[in-house]
């Protein structure tokens, strides 16, 4: 039947009465007191307590929070305590598992194309000696192995036929050859280990070793420096910087230069005897500064000295070969923080003592053989487009780019390339030109024989097998031996067993 | 006190419970016939205005092009014409729109001489409105009746049978779950992480700034002084919980770390709970914590003690703070155990709490 109500009105009904259906505005009242004309709900909601203190005549109000208690320190730390520890070079650790057969480098295994792959130890002897020269760096890993020890790798291997060769043990023919080699590499491919690989090798071998562990104290302004009188353009001197080079050779080179005579006359250096050995010329050097230059002018002479002055014959020794390893070129090759007394900036080539070891790149500097090693560096490296360029020239010739083909690699226009850094790089007339060595990652094998010395000294609690070090070896980036590390003393444990949920209970 | 149960709170519950759903349903039969009306009303008022584009002859409407309505549906127009202003706002709300109309109940309740002539078999239905419909009429279950076919097969009455015995079979196996539980994959099974989930905890909890990557740094020069520093000399009073001999534990620096943070973890914490005891006093309730929290509470009580301490870095004084919790010379122990007091004492108020959900 058609009801007489509109549908829509139908729907929109509401039921007033009580009985009939409760509306929901009803329901909420409690009406408990039906006598109260106030329902229940309208009554003021009962207030919180409130935290604030209580409000006093004519006081406002106030809000007590209370104070952190700051725990006070007694003292700062130490002046210099902070770069102490930060600096502070641990060679050992007593928990970590001494390896058995665990071999030395020494002249022998240095060149031992077997042993490739594994890690030999330094030896005890050397440990002090290079810890004068520096070669050694803070988070290279070495505090958390029983003792110091290096991987041989091909670039070890071979570096240790050319001390082999230079020094003149093998055949005679290279005697006393000039290697000149600049070290790249990308991060952690371990440019800085290869001078101390280097740096090892030249003390096993009774060389002459002189480093500049970080090129970048010379330029950074850290030093004194003074202009060179007389000197155009103007040229400065480091006096406490070539102080410090005497003292680390000294150090380290004090067996073999307390053994070699003096076999020159020197100007201006009253203290010195015909009889003083090269030692005692040195430590001229490091009594006073001022001096530094001059005696260091003077011990380079003696190094080179083929052959002695007239009438000094009679202590005269040959002099053994030199290494000379600087790390962190780039920072050389840039304006340094030094001012002119105009004060324009400084080119790190108008030191005196950066453009000397510069200068031994060209022509044959080392008279008496020897290894030239300058390592560029990926940490706190200065960019420098010039030596950008240069190293790609030098790539180019290595690779036979002659250099008036049109393949030669040239600085782009108007990039203001620094011409006297490009002057490093171009082609050399003399016998032994300059290398560019590259250091990529290690190979496979390599990589198992590193991250076993890991494993055998306890640090690693994963079986070694050919597959992990595969993944290891992808995950370095192709072996990169800074990434291999990382990844060796990682300390991570295999995730737990999932453990077997209890069955639910009943209900 | 105050009622437990609010009333308030819940009538308005209840009330959003019996709020009437007609919207849903009446939409549907509302909607209809107004997009209707719409198709049918637009011929006539539109308005053909030079100024507008003249639309294609397709598209084109022409006054004879629909037909005219059907007679409920000119009924219902005039209906609301005619009751305008009673209806409310004027929409067309019959049900008959859709369903369309019996002629009985439109027409012919109007006129009575119609009735008279109506068909027999109208008639016949007028007679006989009440009782049961015929069969042809009556509505047919979608899905044929499965117990009428069991009961038909023989075989399925066998595996009905058999179904019901391996449910019951199941029930007895795993009381209250018809099947096996299912597993629950755990946490670390569906990714692998990176570091251990306590170190990785401690580290979060070394962080200050949120510069994490500086809290790892500090985090694994931790590591490394536990690696390197002598092996501990466990104080027989406060051993370490379990793991390898002292002398094992450097080589494994996190297991090492482990041992002391689960070793001085308490396994409560104390709530002050207020108003349960009168007068305006807090009653200590000791409150269980997981593994997580009682490492969280372990490793902030050593990151605390660790201030106190001399040395230049932050990672030098924890780690030195770690070496001596498990030397048990550290201050951690004491509060531990202080806490485990507090916690014994107060297991009288566990009644007292209210029971939380």
């Amino acid at each position: 039947m058609a009801s007489a109500w509109c549908w829509s009105c139908l729907s929109r009904l509401r039921p007033t009465t009580r009985a009939f259906a409760p509306t929901p505005a009803a329901t909420p009242r409690i009406t408990s007191a039906p006598f109260h004309s106030t329902a229940v709900q309208y009554a003021n909601p009962v207030k919180k307590k409130s935290t604030l203190v209580a409000n006093k005549y004519r006081q406002g109000q106030i809000l007590k929070r209370k104070k952190k208690t700051k725990t006070e320190r007694a003292r700062p730390p130490a002046v210099g305590e902070r770069k102490a520890l930060r600096k502070r070079i641990v060679l050992s650790n007593p928990n970590a598992l001494e390896i058995e057969g665990m071999k030395d480098l020494s002249p022998e295994t240095m060149v031992d194309a077997r042993l490739r792959g594994t890690v030999v130890g330094l030896p005890v002897a050397t440990l002090d000696r290079l810890r004068a020269v520096q070669a050694f760096k803070p988070k290279q890993g070495w505090p958390i192995f029983r003792r110091p020890g290096t991987v041989l790798r091909r670039d070890t291997l071979e570096m240790g036929r050319l001390f082999e060769k230079i020094s003149g043990d093998g055949d005679a023919l290279e005697k006393g050859k000039v290697v000149k080699k600049i070290i790249t590499g990308s991060k952690g491919s371990g440019k800085t280990v290869h001078l101390l690989q280097a740096m090892t090798m030249g003390f096993l071998k009774n060389w002459i070793v002189i480093t500049v562990p970080d090129a970048r104290d010379l330029v950074c302004g850290d030093t004194a420096y003074s202009p060179i009188e007389g000197s155009k353009p103007t040229q400065y001197d480091q006096p406490n910087a070539v102080s410090a080079l005497l003292t680390r050779t000294v150090e380290a080179n004090r067996e073999v230069l307390s053994s070699l005579k003096v076999s020159q006359k020197h100007a201006g250096l009253p203290g010195l005897k015909p009889t003083s050995t090269l030692e005692d010329l040195a430590k001229l050097g490091f009594q006073d500064a001022a001096l530094s230059w001059k005696v260091f002018q003077a011990l380079w002479a003696e190094f080179n000295a083929t052959a002695a002055a007239p009438g000094m014959e009679k202590n005269f020794e040959a002099r053994p070969p030199m290494l000379v390893a600087v790390d962190g070129l780039a920072h050389w090759m840039t304006e340094s923080a030094y001012k002119a007394s105009d004060f324009t900036p400084v080119h790190a080539h108008d030191l005196i003592f950066v453009q000397h070891f510069l200068s031994l790149l060209k022509g044959q500097s080392l008279k008496n053989g020897g290894m030239l090693l300058y390592a560029t560096s990926t940490s706190n490296n200065p960019s420098s487009y010039s030596l950008e360029v240069g190293l790609n020239q030098l790539a180019a010739r290595q690779a036979g780019i002659a250099p008036d083909s049109e393949e030669y690699p040239q600085p782009e226009n108007y990039s203001k390339p620094d011409s006297r850094v490009l002057d490093i790089f171009k082609p050399d007339t003399a016998k032994d030109g300059l290398e560019l060595q590259t250091l990529g990652g290690l190979t496979r094998d390599e990589a198992r024989g590193f991250l076993e010395y890991f494993a055998q000294s306890g640090l690693l609690r994963e079986s070694v097998n050919e597959e992990w070090v595969g993944e290891k070896w992808t995950l370095s980036g192709g072996g990169i031996i800074g990434e291999l590390e990382k990844l060796g003393r990682h300390v991570r444990t295999a995730a737990p067993q999932p453990v077997a949920q209890p069955v639910a209970a009943a209900n | 006190m105050p009622p437990r149960l609010n009333l308030f709170s819940a009538n308005k519950a209840v009330l959003a419970l019996r709020q009437p759903t007609v919207p849903s349903v009446a939409s549907r039969s509302i909607a209809l016939p107004l997009r209707f009306r719409a198709e049918q009303t637009t011929p006539a008022q539109k308005r053909w205005n030079s100024s507008k584009k003249e639309p294609n002859p397709d598209e084109q409407m022409f006054p004879t092009q629909d037909q005219l309505p059907d007679v409920s549906e000119e009924a219902a127009e005039i209906d609301r014409i005619m009751n305008k202003e009673k209806s409310c706002d004027g929409q067309p709300a019959h049900p008959e729109l859709e369903q369309g109309t019996p002629v009985e109940e439109q027409i012919l309740q109007r006129d009575e001489e119609a009735m008279k002539h109506m068909p027999k078999v109208m008639q016949q239905q007028l007679k006989k409105t009440k009782g049961t419909r015929s069969f042809s009429t009556s509505t047919r279950s979608n899905q044929p009746g499965v117990e009428d076919s069991l009961q038909a097969d023989a075989s399925a009455a066998l595996l009905a049978d058999m179904i019901q015995q391996v449910n019951s079979q199941a029930l007895e196996r795993n009381p209250g779950l018809k099947f096996d539980a299912p597993e629950i994959p755990t946490k670390t099974m569906n990714f692998r992480k990176r570091y251990d989930s306590l170190q990785e905890q401690f580290t979060k909890m070394l962080m200050q700034d949120g510069k994490l990557a500086r809290a790892q740094n500090n985090m694994s020069i931790i590591l490394d002084h536990l690696r390197t520093s002598s092996a501990p000399n466990p104080n027989p009073r406060r051993p370490l919980i379990g793991g390898p001999p002292a002398p094992q534990l450097p080589l494994d620096p996190v297991l090492y770390l482990t041992l002391i943070v689960d070793s001085v973890a308490p396994l409560f914490r104390i709530r002050q709970v207020k108003g349960i005891a009168g007068g305006g006093t807090a009653v200590q309730i000791p409150h269980p914590l997981n593994l997580r929290q009682r490492r969280r509470a372990a490793i902030k009580w050593i990151i605390d003690a660790s201030d106190k301490r001399r040395d230049a870095q932050l990672a030098h004084r924890v780690a030195n703070e770690l070496v001596s919790v498990a030397e048990g010379r550290s201050g951690v122990w004491d509060r531990r155990d202080g806490q485990h007091k507090m916690g014994i004492s107060g297991r009288a108020n566990l009644g007292l709490a209210p029971r939380r959900r």
